[in-house]
């Protein structure tokens, strides 16, 4: 066992009835870092880290957490872990500050240390004013709030985050975001599961893309990248059928890839600036008007596609 | 101590619920006057003592005559004189809660140092042959004692004055038992064969409510409202699967069985605070006499609050949504205190409808109850109904538990 693994997982695996809902993943998140697990809904994330909460026993494999098995040391493994589930989870018709204290008492937290600690994180949760209003009248914004306030009380070593920013305001996002870097500063290690590519790229030291309960990428934002070859893509809606204009463009110096569809031309290339114009006059040459142009430098999605042939948020 | 604090939360939610106040306290305190006021006529029955029967074939016998006095003066019984033909089917039939039968030659026997028992016969799963049951043995041992007394002072004054014949030794041994008899004031360990026959309980001899309509309708009421307020306690279990609340408290280091237990607990404390709101308005203001037995009235209330908990907690765990906490939680209350006797005494009713009855543990928790507040029994005949009613609370919860595990999982 590596003391400096917060989260170490081997082959893990679970399937509901016939659906293999996690395919043998193994990944580790060292200490004091933030892992993120990227993938469209269904991938397998939140089974992953159902698992790793303790909620659902795997079908194989192992996992710990802080040198913990999920499997035979379960409560020691739970007693590690701060879980933000990503529904609210909150009993609404509780002020904040007594839903934070009633799940403080329920990590083990008593008398002035629960007291401080609850003051504490609503300081960091910015809701020290309205800490005696009852949740169920918040905005949803301030519920996922308190919802990640509440796995907070207790300083846990590691902290789950499943998918918390989904359904809220910019605002609201742009906090909790924040205040998850604010977490790794402290020294917590994060697990956090996202559709959304801008937040794994924002975020984390690391990224496991997901994809029908497999882990199809590992690495840092710049090594994911570095897969699809710094490629940029080029998406041109023309005013004719594309099939025609696809040859000549794949003659074109720069261009690495180009196919069609519904009248979109996608065009991988090596640097927009020097293509397009070559494009442009190919395009006049036979006739063929671009009429618009989308250029897509290299992102998590173009990772996405480029493993998979699917975009990041097809559902 | 996270089992006390999951406790006090449930508890803090439910005494938000405003409809909690009126499932909890001002429904079942509007009933209790509405049944009070029902049960006035029916409280008017003309003779209240338990019908028993004497079967005296020791007649003339100085012992049989002794039982037969103290029989007539209890103030529990109305003696009838019966033949030994009609006792079984008395009983059987209802007519007689017992029938207490003395063997030929009973007296002689007895003071002859030779065995001879007597023999009652009852109905030992009614609530009126459990009562008589109880009654009738006092008294047995009494007049057993009294000659075993009055055979041990006559051998000590033998032992210095020899009787001059036989019949003076037995003159003075009856007029040594009538001393003892009359001066006796305790009880001791004697036998009495008790022959058991089942017999429905009849109508035309319905137990009264000793003079106070209350009677019935507070412990009724008090029955039937432990499980009305069942409702909310559990639609909050339910809320805790829907809210994912459960979920979370799963992913703490807390045990499956410490959530169960924290719920359990504020179920079983909001029907025990219920029962004595009930119990301290029945007493204060419609002058039903709980406090003459305190612990016996404690038993019954814990024993009932323990099933209807877990009545609650199974109740919680099986429904899927609110309304199906509400149905199902009515149903068992509509079910539990027509067929327990809440609505009604047991007695009043039907053969197989009693039969029936006396299947619920609200049979046996009024049953607690009547003991007390209308028979005028003592803290000991509540034992019965507390075991029985604590099985039914542990069977009930390990089905609860069983499907809560199910669930967690």
């Amino acid at each position: 066992m590596n003391d400096d693994l917060a989260i170490e997982v081997k082959e893990l695996r679970k399937s509901f009835g016939s659906l293999q809902a996690v395919r043998g993943i193994s990944f580790q998140a060292a200490k004091g870092e933030i892992l993120s697990l990227l993938g469209p809904n269904g991938a397998g994330k939140s089974t992953t880290i159902s698992m790793l909460a303790g909620l659902i026993a795997p079908d194989g494999g192992q996992a710990s957490i802080m040198g913990h098995s999920i499997t035979s040391q379960p409560h020691q493994a739970r007693a590690c872990v701060g879980v933000v589930p990503q529904d609210i989870a909150l009993y609404p018709d509780l002020s904040a500050r007594e839903n934070l204290s009633f799940w403080g008492k329920m990590y083990g937290l008593r008398g002035a240390m629960l007291k401080s600690r609850v003051e504490e994180v609503l300081q960091v949760i910015g809701l020290t004013e309205r800490q005696h209003d009852r949740v169920g009248a918040f905005s949803g914004g301030m519920k996922r709030r308190v919802n990640i306030g509440a796995a907070l009380l207790h300083t846990p070593a590691v902290i789950i985050m499943d998918e918390p920013t989904v359904g809220i305001d910019p605002q609201s996002r742009r906090y909790i975001l924040d205040n998850v870097k604010e977490l790794m500063r402290q020294g917590m290690t994060v697990l956090y599961t996202t559709h959304y590519m801008e937040e794994a790229a924002e975020l984390s030291d690391h990224i496991a893309i997901m994809d029908q309960g497999q882990i199809i990428a590992y690495g840092t934002h710049d090594e994911l990248i570095r897969l699809v070859g710094e490629q940029t893509r080029l998406d041109l809606g023309l005013s004719v059928e594309a099939e025609g204009i696809l040859p000549a463009w794949q003659e074109v110096e720069g261009v690495f890839q180009a196919t069609a569809s519904d009248g979109i031309a996608t065009v991988l290339v090596d640097d927009s600036n020097r293509v397009l114009p070559r494009l442009f006059e190919s395009a006049g040459k036979a006739g063929v008007r671009i009429n618009s142009v989308d250029i897509h430098e290299p992102n998590l999605e173009s990772v996405f596609l480029h493993l998979t042939g699917k975009a990041l948020r097809d559902d | 101590m996270r089992i006390l604090d999951i406790a006090i939360k449930d508890l803090q939610q439910i005494l938000r619920d405003r409809r909690a106040f009126l499932f909890i306290v001002a429904m079942p305190l509007v009933f209790t006057f509405f049944m009070g006021f029902a049960y006035r006529s029916m409280s008017q029955a003309p003779d209240p003592r338990l019908p028993i029967g004497l079967v005296d074939q020791d007649a003339g016998g100085e012992l049989s005559q002794a039982l037969g006095e103290g029989l007539a003066q209890a103030e529990s019984f109305r003696l009838e004189a019966i033949s030994a033909e009609q006792a079984e089917n008395a009983v059987r039939s209802g007519k007689l809660a017992a029938a207490l039968v003395v063997p030929p030659g009973f007296t002689r026997s007895v003071l002859a140092g030779t065995e001879s028992q007597l023999e009652l016969v009852v109905d030992p799963f009614s609530n009126r042959g459990q009562s008589v049951m109880e009654m009738v043995r006092p008294l047995v041992m009494h007049l057993y004692s009294s000659v075993e007394i009055a055979e041990m002072s006559l051998r000590a004054v033998e032992s210095h004055i020899p009787f001059s014949s036989e019949v003076a030794r037995q003159q003075e041994l009856l007029a040594a038992f009538d001393t003892s008899w009359r001066a006796w004031d305790t009880s001791s360990e004697q036998g009495i064969a008790v022959e058991q026959v089942t017999s429905p309980p009849q109508a035309a001899h319905a137990e009264p409510f000793a003079g106070n309509p209350y009677n019935q309708a507070s412990p009724g009421i008090l029955v039937m409202f432990t499980l009305f307020g069942l409702i909310t306690s559990a639609t909050l279990l339910v809320q805790e699967r829907r809210a994912r609340t459960l979920q979370r408290m799963l992913t703490t280091a807390l045990h499956t069985w410490e959530i169960m237990a924290g719920h359990l607990l504020a179920m079983f404390t909001l029907v025990l605070l219920q029962g004595l709101l009930l119990v301290v308005f029945g007493q204060l203001a419609l002058g039903v006499n709980y406090l003459r037995q305190p612990l016996g009235v404690l038993l019954v209330m814990v024993s009932l609050a323990a099933w209807a908990s877990a009545l609650g907690l199974l109740i919680g765990t099986v429904a899927k949504g609110d309304e199906q906490v509400i149905v199902i939680a009515m149903i068992s209350m509509f079910l539990l205190s027509a067929l327990g006797g809440t609505w009604f005494p047991l007695e009043g009713a039907g053969r197989a409808f009693a039969a029936v009855g006396r299947l619920t543990p609200t049979a046996w928790a009024m049953t607690g109850f009547q003991n007390l507040l209308v028979r005028g029994l003592s803290f000991e005949s509540t034992l019965l109904p507390f075991a029985i009613q604590l099985a039914y609370a542990l069977g009930i919860f390990a089905l609860a538990a069983w499907q809560f595990r199910r669930q967690a999982n």
